[in-house]
């Protein structure tokens, strides 16, 4: 479980760094709060929620600032060289997920990538199905509209 | 019927159920331009799982595996799953992802489907539904799911799948379907627990590698069908 966790913090967070911080955070959290959590309920749900908490808690004012550095990062590699491409694509699915409200980057990370159904989805995010449906459709069109639809 | 973007999202992520998956599908099997926003979705879908599986992939830092380790005795077993994948880097890589069904023992392990036989190819039971089954046809409740299919580097027709068994790729020789890719067994998308898309991705990512171009739209498998896959 914990190399999803990661995968899940990093992906919020559009970083490793940010992500291993939010990812200890959360298991600090987790581990503080252990009585709270029901045996027989889903453990792994129950951790994507801690995350997802901290994350819009406490983790916005780290993004913002990490946010702009990144782009401005990936603005150079965009001017490089064709020999970079695949680094440059990388980053491009980074830059896009990063362009994405939060509540639409939090329902396509727990949906596309990392495979929960809509239910579960919208009951780690806590909002009704029909909102994270919306929410998903929309972060999906504006990733296929920044990546180009590659079908 | 019109068919909205949410439709076409949902039937993508295996979301709709019984009547309206039928309508749905058959709005998109009669339309080239809903295929193709089907197809645009799966390639996101395939490049986002991608992008994040090396991830997942990576050792856990030291300092977040330590957090854990005086006081859950499970992160023995994740542990020596490492060391086991260390050892045995034949098995590919994407079967090494977190089952959900182990979440909570923090656990690695591998799954290798059963429906096949001892040489690599698929036995008859699961080589039937290659044979047979069509992306858009299948039911939310079909045993095993067809993920899409596509031509190899080689031009034979190849059927990424998936089931509670097993998932994989397998390609049409002149024997039968051989396995390209195995992973885990996903959960069957009609619960409400399903996690499918955890080891779906990776084979879809798996998938994208191996193609020799999109993936068949609904037209292109019917006829690869109907002209047996070769």
């Amino acid at each position: 479980m914990l190399p999803r966790l990661r995968r899940f913090a990093v992906g919020l967070c559009g970083n490793p760094a940010d992500g291993d911080d939010l990812c200890q955070m959360s298991i600090e959290r987790a581990l503080a709060n252990r009585d709270k959590w029901q045996a027989g309920t889903r453990l792994d749900s129950w951790m994507y929620r801690i995350m997802r908490n901290l994350w819009i808690d406490e983790g916005r004012a780290t993004t913002r600032r990490r946010e702009t550095f990144v782009a401005e990062e990936a603005g150079f590699s965009v001017g490089g060289e064709g020999a970079q491409e695949p680094a440059v694509e990388l980053s491009m699915v980074d830059r896009a997920m990063q362009q994405l409200p939060e509540e639409q980057r939090e329902a396509v990370l727990l949906v596309m990538v990392e495979g929960y159904a809509y239910k579960e989805a919208a009951e780690i995010v806590g909002c009704p199905v029909g909102t994270l449906n919306s929410r998903l459709v929309r972060g999906r069109d504006a990733l296929l509209e920044m990546l180009g639809e590659k079908a | 019927m019109t068919v909205s973007r949410e439709d076409i999202a949902a039937f993508v992520d295996g979301e709709l159920a019984g009547e309206r998956e039928a309508e749905v599908a058959a709005a998109i099997a009669a339309d080239p331009d809903l295929q193709r926003q089907v197809e645009a979705h799966r390639a996101l879908k395939a490049q986002l799982s991608g992008h994040f599986a090396p991830i997942s992939e990576e050792p856990v830092p030291d300092a977040l595996a330590a957090l854990l380790a005086p006081k859950q005795a499970e992160v023995v077993d994740f542990a020596a799953a490492r060391e086991r994948r260390e050892t045995r880097r034949s098995i590919p890589r994407w079967g090494w992802i977190a089952g959900p069904a182990l979440a909570a023992s923090l656990a690695l392990a591998v799954f290798l489907p059963r429906g096949g036989s001892a040489d690599g190819y698929a036995d008859a039971q699961l080589a039937r539904v290659l044979d047979s089954q069509l992306v858009v046809e299948q039911g939310p409740d079909a045993e095993t799911r067809i993920l899409l299919s596509f031509r190899d580097g080689e031009g034979d027709f190849c059927r990424a799948f998936s089931s509670v068994e097993g998932s994989g790729i397998a390609c049409r020789d002149a024997q039968g379907w051989k396995f390209a890719a195995q992973g885990e067994g996903s959960d069957g998308a009609k619960t409400d627990y399903r996690m499918a898309g955890a080891g779906d991705g990776e084979i879809l990512a798996r998938a994208q590698q191996m193609a020799d171009g999109p993936a068949l739209d609904a037209q292109a498998e019917a006829e690869a069908r109907d002209g047996g896959w070769r």
